[in-house]
Formats: structure tokens, sequence, C-alpha cells
């Protein structure tokens, strides 16, 4: 009889601790052993390897991996082909969000993409770069870079595309942003063979319907409070519409109990609202999963 | 667009303030190098300061509403608008005292036996009102840092922040009198208390952050419990906050949910196993509004 496993791809360094955040999340504990990269997960069914995120996608694709996450942009970068299963985009990263951008030296006279004709960029997203500047029509020197990038320009190279979550190393090298190549997210992706395995395209799914779970919970809370009988038309309006609220009338009195669950950032606005028109008690909690 | 100035206190205070609106539901962003503070709401302009100089800056309008010390609205005489104590510590949930303290092996024993001696401190006017009020004579040197070390090489006495008191015990120095108890309070400035729209801003930042600091405190509490549990489940119960009470289908059990001070849970959890309640889960909240 085939053993019954996948094989699970866990990207190292950036995204590890989220990704093992939300496997925590979703019911599953991973251990890592020091400097070991076959991690222990309590699932006799998965095996899980840590890995680079740049070279998880190809894994996928050969199918040394059933499963992997992985990020846009190294999706994008490798060509890799593989099956989105879905995305793992984390609610809560408005203020940092993963973007590749465009930079040259303060005083650079390179204004746009345009500019770049016939200059050199370094990289560590080769391939990437070159689709966007075919896409702009623009012929440049593309260099691949092993790192520490942003100290390059304008020395050793006219212009960068690096990844930056605040911005901050930018200014400290003293380089300015002329334009956004891409805002990446967190993908699951999975093996073209594995997704066709009934057994495997099963377990996926369940796994990414728990994954998934815990993402959206993550901006969902849950809120319970006393509303005032007289009150509670007016009240019911102002609530976001959910289909899981629950009202209950409070036995020999004009209250009533009332639970929604709605995006964490409405609540906002929504409780010094609802206190305003009279409610009590008003008991905000989080969500665990939130499976729709 | 319409803004208001948001003074975060730098310094031992910012953790807990960043902590508090995290809880409300805000992403912040500390960036420790260039002392700047990000939020993702465009209606707040985050300003940082210096815990002392803050109810200063909010006085003059250059921040709207802020957290700072109590201690150093009084020293600093800032005609501002106290809201909301946030009465939160140093890493602890304790608020701090203002103490008098002197050298274990101190001939001194009381106030008035500072009559011509020197006190380090860093809230001098509070200090000289103290003294004043005493009729005691003292010469009274300020300073920013922290008074413990420089007694007795360098004065007689300090009048200092306690937390722990695990400072004092170190540098062996023992407590004469307290003067006052300290905790962070929200404060607003008068002219934009009396602005329409930043006083609604004002005033819902300071429900939600009064609700999270309390949910600190606080937390849920679900049980089973049979139709004849209830009337000793209601009575074991606080009074905070009227359970949810729902029948289970087609059962002669209720769901009863409700939320409590997690020091007291931990006597209501037994005595509601002992009536025989089963199922109990105690879960953590992000914000409670009485």
């Amino acid at each position: 009889m085939r053993d019954k496993k996948i094989k699970i791809g866990i990207p190292k360094g950036s995204l590890q601790e989220y990704t093992l955040k939300i496997f925590k999340s979703a019911g599953f504990d991973i251990d890592i052993p020091e400097r070991g990269y076959f991690l222990k997960i309590d699932d006799p069914e998965i095996d899980c390897f840590l890995l680079r995120p740049q070279e998880i996608p190809k894994y996928v694709e050969r199918g040394k991996l059933d499963l992997g996450i992985s990020g846009d942009d190294w999706i994008l970068e490798t060509k890799a082909k593989v099956i989105e299963v879905c995305d793992l985009k984390y609610a809560k990263k408005e203020i940092k969000k993963v973007k590749w951008v465009l930079a040259v030296p303060e005083d650079s006279k390179i204004k746009s993409v345009k500019y770049l004709q016939g200059k050199t960029i370094s990289t560590e997203a080769v391939n990437l770069i070159k689709d966007y500047l075919r896409k702009n029509k623009v012929k440049a020197k593309v260099e691949f870079s092993w790192g520490a990038t942003e100290v390059k320009p304008p020395r050793f190279t006219d212009a960068i595309v690096d990844i930056t979550e605040t911005g901050a190393s930018l200014r400290a090298h003293n380089l300015k942003v002329i334009d956004t190549i891409l805002v990446s997210s967190t993908k699951l992706i999975a093996n073209k063979r594995a997704w066709q395995d009934k057994w495997k395209k099963e377990k996926i799914k369940d796994l990414a319907l728990l994954l998934q779970g815990v993402v959206k919970g993550e901006g969902v809370v849950n809120l319970t409070m006393h509303v005032p009988g007289e009150g509670l038309k007016r009240i019911l309006k102002v609530l976001p519409k959910l289909k899981s609220s629950i009202i209950k009338k409070i036995a020999g009195e004009n209250w009533y109990d009332v639970t929604i669950s709605c995006k964490e950032k409405e609540t906002r606005e929504l409780i010094p609202k609802l206190k305003r028109m009279g409610c009590e008690g008003i008991v905000e909690y989080p969500c665990m999963k939130l499976i729709p | 667009m319409n803004k208001i100035k948001f003074g975060f206190p730098w310094e031992y205070l910012r953790e807990g303030a960043v902590e508090l609106f995290k809880k409300v539901g805000y992403e912040v962003e500390v960036d420790e190098h260039s002392y700047r503070i990000e939020i993702d709401d465009p209606e707040i302009e985050c300003i940082t300061s210096r815990v002392e100089e803050l109810a200063l800056l909010v006085e003059k309008g250059v921040i709207d509403v802020g957290i700072t010390e109590k201690v150093f609205i009084l020293d600093s005489k800032a005609k501002v608008i106290e809201l909301v104590n946030l009465d939160y510590g140093y890493k602890t949930l304790k608020r701090a005292k203002i103490v008098l303290a002197v050298p274990e092996n101190s001939r001194i024993k009381s106030v008035r036996d500072l009559n011509g001696k020197k006190v380090v401190t860093w809230i001098p006017r509070i200090a000289k009102d103290y003294f004043k009020k005493h009729g005691v004579n003292t010469e009274i040197e300020f300073t920013n840092l922290p008074a413990e070390p420089k007694c007795p090489s360098l004065c007689d006495a300090i009048i200092e922040f306690v937390n722990t008191g695990a400072s004092l015990r170190k540098f062996h120095l023992k407590i004469l009198d307290i003067l006052m108890e300290t905790s962070p309070w929200l404060i607003a400035n008068k002219e934009a208390w009396k602005n329409k729209w930043k006083r609604e801003k004002i005033e819902n930042l300071a429900i939600l952050l009064k609700g999270s600091r309390l949910a600190q405190e606080y937390a849920g509490l679900m049980l089973h419990a049979s139709n004849e549990m209830m009337e000793g489940v209601l009575k074991v119960l606080p009074s905070l906050k009227k359970p949810t009470v729902t029948q289970l289908r087609g059962e002669n059990w209720f769901d009863v949910l409700t939320v409590a001070n997690k020091k007291e849970i931990r006597n209501i959890i037994p005595k509601l196993k002992k009536i025989g309640c089963r199922d109990m889960v105690e879960f953590s909240l992000n914000k409670l509004v009485i």
C-alpha cells in the first residue's frame, strides 16, 4: 500500500514566524529541531521541510514537495507551474506591506522606468525585473545581486529593485522609490500531479480550509452586548449585516442580548457609536477561525 | 482631512500605550531609531514626546490628545483636560507610587528631620509643595536620571517612583512617606475639546482605550449548567455584566456566557465546579465597554 503522506515546504526567513503561527492556530504543532530542516508536525500524514521561499515553488513544480507556502514574488520569479490553492494574506498588514520597488539615488536623473534604457539594475529577482522592463519596452542590464542590494547605487549600479516593508533601509541609503513593481502576498501552492491524486487533493483542501480560516479569523472579532428594547431597531440598523448575528430577549426585562461578528477594524467606529446609543456591557473577543 | 495629533509617551510608558492601541485593533509601527510611530488611521497623526514634557505640549496645542503620567501633569502644572485613567504601570498593571526615601541606616525618621538637608528628585515642583506643606526648609535638586544612586553620596533623601520596590532595596533605601499614587492618563488640549469633530474623535479613542485596558483585567467565561443549578450559578457569577443564558436545544441544560475579573475567576471556577457546571471555558477579551 502506498504511504498516505503529503510533503509540505515551510518558508524559512521572514515568512517563517507567521507560517508557524497560522499552523499553530489551525491546530497543528510544529517543532523546529535545532539546525534541523526536517520539522516535526503532530500529523502523521504530513512531512514538513524548512526551505528558502525562493526554492519552494520549483520543488513544488517538480513534485519534490506536494504543497508549499511562498510569496507571489518567488512564484513569478521562478516561473514555476503550480496550482495556487489559496491566498494566505495576513489581514493585519496595512503599514508593512511587502513591496518590490524600483529605487534610485535621491539625486539621480532617473525619474521613471523610461530613463533606465541602457542602464544597470541590481536585484535578487532577475526574471521579475526582466518581465517588468519588457512590459515597459525598456532595454537595460539586469544584474543578479546576492543581497545588501541597497548599498550598491550609485557606485556599482544605476538602480535597484528590492523588497521593502517600511522603506527605512532605503531612506538610510539615500535612495528614493520611483515605482512599485509588485505587492507580494503569501500563497499556498500545490503540485499539479498531487492535485490529481484524490486523497492528496482532499488532504490539501482540508488543510487550506483550516489555514484560510485562521487568516480570515485574524481580522474578525465577536461582539456581545446588551441592547435596550427601545433602541433595538435603531441599533440593529447600525450593526454590520452578517449572517451570524444572534438576538435574544433577556427574560423579564426590556433588554436584548445581541451577538455579532465583525471586522476588527470596524469596531473602532462601531463600539463608540453603540455606547452612545445606549448599549451596555459591550464585550469584544477574538475569533479563532472563520469558516465562511 | 480632519486630523488629531496624538502624543505617544516615549520611554517607559510607550510599550503599554502601544499595546493598548493594538488591542483596540490598530496596527502600530514603532521605529526605535527615528523616534517615530505610525498608525493605520489617516485621522491620527502620531507625535512622540518625553513623558515629562507631554502635558505641556498638550497645553500648548502641539498635541491634541496624549498619554502621560499623572505626576508629570501635576509637576508641570499643565492646564489640560484629564479624560481617562489608563492605570497601567511599567511592565505591570499596578499603580506606581511617589515616595520619600532615605538610606536604611539614616537618622532621618520623618519629614521634619529634613530641615536644612538636600533632596534629589525628578519632580521638583511637587517636592517643593510637599515640603512647604510640612513647613520644612529643604534644598531641592532636580535630576532627570534615577535618583537612587545619588543617595546618600550626593543627598540626604530622594523623592522617586516606586513600582515593586526592588530598586530601593538594591540601593539600601527605605520609604519614609508616600506622597501620591500615579498612573498614565489620557489628556486633551482645551481648544481641541471645543472643536466638535476633534472632541468626538477624542471621546471615541477614550472609550476604546479604556475598553482595551479593562479587557486586560477581565476574561470571558462560558459554561453549561442544568436548570436546577441555575439559581446557584447566578448567585456565584459577578453582577458586572448580566450573563447571557441560552437553553440548549431539547435539553434541560443551559449555556451561560459572562465576563468577570480574572482574579475573581480563580475563585468562581471551583465554586461552579462544585455546583456541577460542565464544559467551562475561559477566554481572553479584546475590549470591554461597560
